[in-house]
């Protein structure tokens, strides 16, 4: 499954990169997490619960790592999620353009392997709900960061 | 047999159906023991992969589990399982058996492959506790594609071999080189075809009990063929054979997976009943049945015939691939039914046919209804087809002018068929089959007025024709025992398993006809080892024509009986007896002679002796083992519309033109053709399996994968015509494949009739409303 698109933040880069790389934030933002820790340099584990079609509330367990840091302006994420009803894997590339406004904007794309019973009977519905849950957590952050810069 | 028998070919109401229609049938679900415990296995989520380790501490700790098993569990019982169906002796032919342990070590090669078996109070537990077992897998890149398989640096799914071909078969018929020079015109196309899940109503289920006190072991079990089931748990669990009993009950649909599988369930609920002491059972659901149960997918053809100028074959040649999945336990069945049946009822002079199956990363392939006879039918009508196009003969002269004449039987093709004979057609009489098929359906009249007028008005309608054969009845033989009982009525048991044929109808006509009783007095028992346990099962269109021919023998023995009985008691040479009503009587005195249960009686005395060289009772067992297979034919024809904006084809008629030798229950046989048919039309525009480029399986429910309903299913409109087949006394062949077997090529041929002049050219089934748009789109440009 390739999942890419492009999001405006309404924000200096700077500050989305901040954002992108704080896991408390992350793991109020992303839909479906539960938890979301830091277990090492740029390595986070955590416990998601997402439904896909007739799969409810299936529960994964994530790795995520992060990698090719050049900050503030691209990263590369790995994951790697386990769950009673499938697994999950892939690696999305994001990249973040500063505009006057100023305006970030992030270049994503990733391409996700899912597999195990979650993909067999929610192939149909994997794309959407997988685009809904990305902008879902765009939206989310985007808030974040629009509460974080009207606090300073 | 009576000069005019009773039953044979009457349309004989189901003895079964009482039963089946008031809930009172025994499913393998159905078994309830006391103290039973409930498994659910651990399935792989890669379909190519090295286990680096499974870990089921958490699990076996779960409350209400009762044992968990993996393949380090096992033993001396983690072995491969048995090589099925091994090649026939073709030369030259290259085949490596690789076959399934029940348990994955070191490497899963399909999604959905068994590692870990849970054993615990209730199925939700089971399920529960197989989230608890711990796998880690490091996947390895599948092979999915059949061609992509075959190149050098493929990864393997069998890494002691050296590449992915599973068998390499070369047959000849004749010589294709000098047809090919011959020929005033070739035809070369590539096909694809492929097909999909049984889709049974019932999924697979096992059931077993160890008695401990009279080591005894009964397993319920939804197989087609209990007693080599039976016969090969025995020897790989130490047991006698007659320590074990299999039954198979009513099973809701067989189709060919169903068959004496040995699959990795079938094996380890009876080691672990054994081991733990307990009644087991466990049902698969229907995602397991997507990827555990076997199945049937696709084959890639490269096909080339040479034809005369007035469209006479000369020869034809085909190469293939085949997509035999992770494993080859059913050796070559497929393939070899599809290098048979491309032969048709056609005169073929030269034939060179070659294939290499494939292995893959999907889930194993053996037979399903059809067998690959589908994919060779396609290939050599879909050829006849171009043909006719390419030389301006109509498409129903082309087949026409190819027919093997009724001259000409028994037709030796020289080649090998599957039950590792000739391929030998036994008899038949194909062109009045197609001429009754073209008069019925009205073929010429529908292309002189109908189709003009139609299209005229902007309906895009097509016709199409379509001939087939089908090898049925294949050996190596099958028994049964018929006892008149002292109420007169009469039990009749044999080998074979049931899942709906209608067995208990078709059994009993032969052994009503046989013995003057009614149909509904014979009690028929199949499927239960403890009844019955020589023979081998239900498969290849056979029960009817192997198992119903030992009922009729063993009838017939019955009746000698009686004859040789009542005519000593009577003092009458037994030509002057009769058997009608549930007696025997003398023919010019019908109060003299016995009611047949009486007689059973006077069989089994209470005093006196059993003389040498007799038996007490009125009982015979009897065998049957056709040298060869018969061959049935037939005809079908369609009448279709397509709607070229949204793609959709409405199947306005369906016909049906069947020989399948001697009828014994016309209804009956109606009723195998159109269950077949409506699984053709689900090969044909409904179901296909999609797999991704890692072998995951994306379509594993019936949310996804499309079978037909009862309004995507026209009325079937059929006729009978009756050729008996010399190989058996009462002339019989079978019809179980039929109804699916041409289905997909008359498909292709109505759909591009229908859209004449858009250039569609069809080689591929399945087509869908998707892919026929694409086709559409395609030619436009």
């Amino acid at each position: 499954m390739i999942l890419s698109g492009t999001f405006n933040f309404e924000g200096p880069r700077a500050r989305v990169w901040e954002i992108l790389q704080d896991p408390a934030v992350l793991a109020k933002a992303l839909p479906g997490t539960r938890t979301l820790t830091q277990v090492g340099e740029d390595r986070y584990q955590g416990v998601m619960k997402i439904s896909v079609g007739p799969v409810n509330a299936a529960e994964f367990a994530m790795n995520v790592e992060l990698k090719d840091k050049v900050a503030p302006e691209k990263f590369a994420m790995v994951i790697d999620g386990k769950g009673g009803v499938g697994f999950t894997k892939g690696t999305a590339n994001i990249q973040l353009d500063e505009q006057p406004g100023p305006v970030t904007v992030m270049t994503y794309s990733s391409d996700v392997q899912v597999g195990g019973r979650i993909a067999a009977v929610g192939q149909r519905l994997l794309e959407s709900v997988g685009k809904m849950m990305t902008k879902q957590a765009l939206e989310a952050l985007n808030n974040e960061l629009k509460v974080r810069l009207r606090s300073t | 047999l009576p000069a005019e028998p009773r039953y044979l070919s009457a349309r004989v109401a189901r003895n079964e159906d009482a039963r089946l229609l008031t809930g009172r049938a025994l499913f393998v679900d159905d078994v309830q023991l006391p103290g039973m415990l409930h498994v659910a296995f651990v399935r792989s989520e890669h379909a190519h992969g090295r286990i680096t380790s499974v870990d089921v501490q958490k699990a076996r700790q779960h409350a209400g589990v009762r044992a968990v098993y993996t393949a380090a569990d096992l033993g001396d019982y983690l072995k491969p399982g048995p090589l099925l169906v091994p090649p026939p002796p073709i030369p030259d032919l290259v085949f490596h058996a690789c076959t399934q342990l029940p348990l994955a070590k070191d490497k899963v090669r399909h999604v959905g492959e068994p590692i870990a078996m849970v054993v615990a109070d209730s199925r939700y537990v089971a399920e529960d506790a197989i989230r608890d077992v711990l796998v880690d897998i490091e996947p390895i890149d599948a092979v999915v594609d059949l061609e992509k398989g075959l190149a050098a640096d493929a990864p393997l799914v069998h890494e002691h071999l050296t590449s992915n071909v599973a068998a390499h078969v070369v047959q000849r018929k004749g010589d294709w080189a000098s047809a090919k020079k011959k020929a005033d015109v070739l035809v070369a196309r590539r096909f694809r075809y492929d097909r999909g899940v049984s889709a049974p109503i019932e999924n697979r289920a096992v059931a077993v009990e160890w008695n401990a006190r009279s080591e005894e072991l009964t397993i319920w079990d939804t197989t087609q063929a209990p007693i080599p089931i039976r016969n090969g748990l025995a020897r790989m669990l130490g047991l006698l054979e007659s320590q074990v009993n299999v039954i198979a009950p009513f099973v809701g649909g067989g189709f060919g997976p169903k068959i004496m599988m040995f699959y990795p369930e079938e094996l380890l609920l009876p080691w672990a009943a054994m081991r733990l002491n307990r009644p087991l059972k466990w049902t698969e659901d229907r995602q397991e049945n997507f990827y555990a149960t076997t199945q049937e997918r696709g084959q890639v053809h490269d096909a080339e015939m040479a034809l005369t100028r007035d469209g006479r074959i000369l020869g034809v040649h085909d190469v293939f691939l085949f997509d035999t999945g992770a494993y080859d336990p059913y050796g070559l069945t497929i393939p070899i039914n599809s290098q048979c049946t491309l032969l048709g009822p056609y005169d073929i002079p030269d034939y060179e046919s070659e294939f290499k199956a494939v292995f893959t990363n999907k889930t194993i392939v053996t037979p399903v209804r059809g067998a690959g006879r589908q994919h060779g039918v396609f290939v050599s009508e879909r050829l006849l087809d171009a043909a006719a196009r390419e030389l301006g003969i109509d498409r129903v002269e082309i087949r026409r002018r190819n027919l093997i004449g009724p001259e000409k039987f028994p037709v030796n093709h020289e080649i090998m068929f599957q039950d590792s004979a000739p391929l030998v057609y036994d008899s038949g009489n194909y062109l009045p089959t197609l001429e009754q098929a073209v008069e019925l359906i009205g073929y010429q009249e529908f292309l002189r007025d109908d189709q003009p007028r139609l299209r005229a008005e902007g309906k895009h309608v097509g016709i199409a024709v379509t001939c087939y054969v089908e090898g049925t009845g294949i050996g190596p033989y099958e028994g049964a025992r018929v006892t008149i009982e002292p109420s007169g009525k009469v039990r009749c048991a044999t080998g074979v398993g049931t899942q709906g044929q209608g067995h208990f109808t078709v059994f009993a006509q032969l052994v009503a006809d046989a013995l003057g009783v009614d149909v509904e007095d014979v009690r028929v028992v199949t499927g239960d080892t403890r009844e019955f346990h020589w023979g081998t099962g239900t498969f290849a269109s056979r029960g009817a024509v192997v198992a119903g021919s030992a009922c009729h023998a063993a009838a017939m023995a019955v009746r000698d009986k009686v004859l040789s009985l009542a005519g000593s008691l009577l003092n009458v040479p037994e030509g002057e007896l009769e058997l009608s009503g549930g007696r025997v009587y003398v023919k010019d005195a019908h109060d003299r002679g016995y009611s047949l249960g009486e007689l059973s009686g006077k069989a089994n005395p209470l005093r006196g002796a059993v003389r040498p060289g007799t038996e007490p009772g009125l009982e015979s067992t009897a065998y049957f083992g056709p040298d060869r297979g018969s061959t049935a034919n037939g005809v079908h024809a369609i009448i279709v519309e397509v709607d070229p904006e949204t793609a959709t084809v409405e199947i306005k008629r369906y016909l049906v033109v069947h020989d399948c030798g001697t009828i014994i229950n016309p209804m009956l046989v109606e009723g195998q053709i159109h269950g077949g048919v409506a699984q053709g039309i689900g090969n044909a525009f409904y179901e296909q399996l999609v797999y991704d480029e890692q072998g995951q399986l994306l379509n594993a429910s019936f949310m996804d994968y499309l079978i037909p309903t009862a309004t995507d299913v026209p009325p079937i409109e059929t006729a009978h015509r009756e050729t008996p087949s010399p190989y058996n006394p009462v002339g019989l062949k079978g019809v179980g494949e039929a109804g699916c077997i041409p289905t997909g090529a008359l498909f292709a041929q109505a759909v591009e009739d229908a859209l004449a002049g858009s250039g569609v050219e069809i080689t591929e089934i399945p087509l869908s409303p998707n892919r026929l748009f694409e086709l559409l789109e395609a030619a436009k440009r």
